[in-house]
């Protein structure tokens, strides 16, 4: 038993790493925060800021020149100079996320890459959901498995039952 | 038995398949998670294909080995591969959950409905039920020879929803996607197909390593009881 206590120690031991690295990366690349946070923590370095982009908002000025928009959440506006790729989903009403810096001298949000609601949530659930009852299903069968091992060792000899009732009786 | 020693040769490289199904999965996983692109109108939500997809199939596999056991059981009564059989049921129903669990979630956010009566899901849950009758009809008798040929009768009369499963997809259009990977092509991008491949042959290692380990594991309980004396039939010893 004791190598199969240690071959799961392994086994959770690397788990727990990809846990914390998912973790991480879950909080560098993917969490996005909403723009009363934005305005409220005024963040110097990279964020994501998932929001909805207010109606009749979007200027287009020329080819080439950053859009603006009004992004919304939570009770809170802010403007963002969009200098990325052409997106389809850039319309009014569309929930986005937009990748960027916040510039506290404009008061503007300067973006250069916008991305889909992430809905990680879901992917989550999902692969949590699956993969911790897998874990265990295999675990408690080879731990059962390991302590029939054992068990069978311990029956030593074949007895009828009849024969071992019989044995009871006489003691 | 040709059978029986097949599963004692394979039976020596039991860890073998956990390790391969192990780091199969875990590079499946890297890839799935990490490396492959979002679906241009799924977004990430695709990614629970990864284990989605992989399960259903496993699910269905184990189920095909179930039948294939049941077929070689009546024929030849085999009692490892009667325990092969019920430990791949076993299996079956875990996989099998897995799989419309899964596929829940992943309607939610792209049907917007956690569940619908759509052929594909519905002959999918009908093998649960098959699955979980099996192994409720194990338990229900005494006589063990009884037991393991009337599971087998079972397994095989269940295995009619195999293709109808299968096939759904393609003769009832609805909201269930049709097959990527088909006699026709493959319609699924060549970063995306490449860790759904991994994760499918990674969770077929996995299915065949728990087959062992699960079927060892009902032998072994057999074998306790015979040796306590308590359960002597024809059939475990």
């Amino acid at each position: 038993m004791k190598w199969f206590y240690i071959r799961w120690g392994g086994v959770l031991i690397v788990a727990a790493t990809i846990g914390i690295f998912g973790i991480q990366r879950y909080n560098r690349d993917v969490t996005a925060i909403s723009p009363d946070r934005l305005l409220r923590e005024q963040p110097t370095q990279m964020v994501r800021v998932l929001g909805m982009v207010e109606a009749g908002s979007v200027i287009k000025e020329a080819e080439g020149k950053p859009i603006g928009f009004q992004l919304s959440g939570e009770g809170a506006k802010i403007g963002v100079q969009y200098q990325g790729e052409e997106a389809e989903n850039l319309r009014d009403l569309k929930t986005v996320v937009v990748v960027g810096k916040w510039n506290s001298t404009t008061q503007t949000f300067e973006s250069e890459k916008l991305a889909l609601v992430p809905n990680y949530g879901f992917v989550t659930a999902a692969y949590l959901i699956s993969l911790l009852p897998m874990g265990l299903f295999l675990f408690n069968m080879e731990r059962k498995v390991a302590l029939l091992y054992i068990l069978i060792k311990e029956e030593k000899v074949y007895q009828p039952e009849q024969l071992a009732e019989e044995q009871l009786e006489r003691r | 038995m040709i059978v029986s020693r097949l599963i004692a040769r394979l039976q020596r490289y039991e860890g073998w398949f956990g390790v391969a199904a192990g780091l199969l999965i875990m590079v499946g996983l890297y890839m799935g998670l990490v490396t492959s692109s979002p679906d241009y109108y799924q977004g990430e939500v695709v990614r629970i294909m990864y284990i989605h997809v992989p399960a259903a199939q496993s699910a269905m596999f184990a189920y095909t080995v179930l039948f294939g056991g049941s077929v070689w059981y009546l024929w030849k009564r085999d009692p490892i591969v009667d325990n092969m059989s019920h430990a791949a049921a076993g299996i079956g129903v875990f996989f099998t959950l897995v799989a419309l669990i899964t596929g829940s979630i992943w309607a939610k956010p792209t049907w917007n409905t956690w569940w619908t009566w759509d052929p594909r899901l519905i002959s999918f849950a009908i093998m649960l039920l098959i699955l979980v009758g099996y192994l409720m009809l194990r338990t229900f008798l005494e006589d063990k020879e009884k037991e393991a040929t009337y599971a087998a009768i079972i397994a095989i009369i269940g295995f009619v929803d195999l293709p109808i499963i299968h096939f759904s997809v393609e003769w009832w259009r609805t909201l269930h996607q049709p097959l990527s990977i088909s006699t026709r092509g493959v319609s699924i991008a060549r970063d995306m197909l490449i860790p759904l491949l991994l994760m499918s042959v990674g969770f077929y290692l996995l299915f065949a390593y728990m087959l062992m380990v699960r079927t060892q594991m009902l032998y072994l309980q057999h074998l306790l009881e015979a040796k306590r004396g308590r359960m002597l039939s024809k059939v475990h010893l």
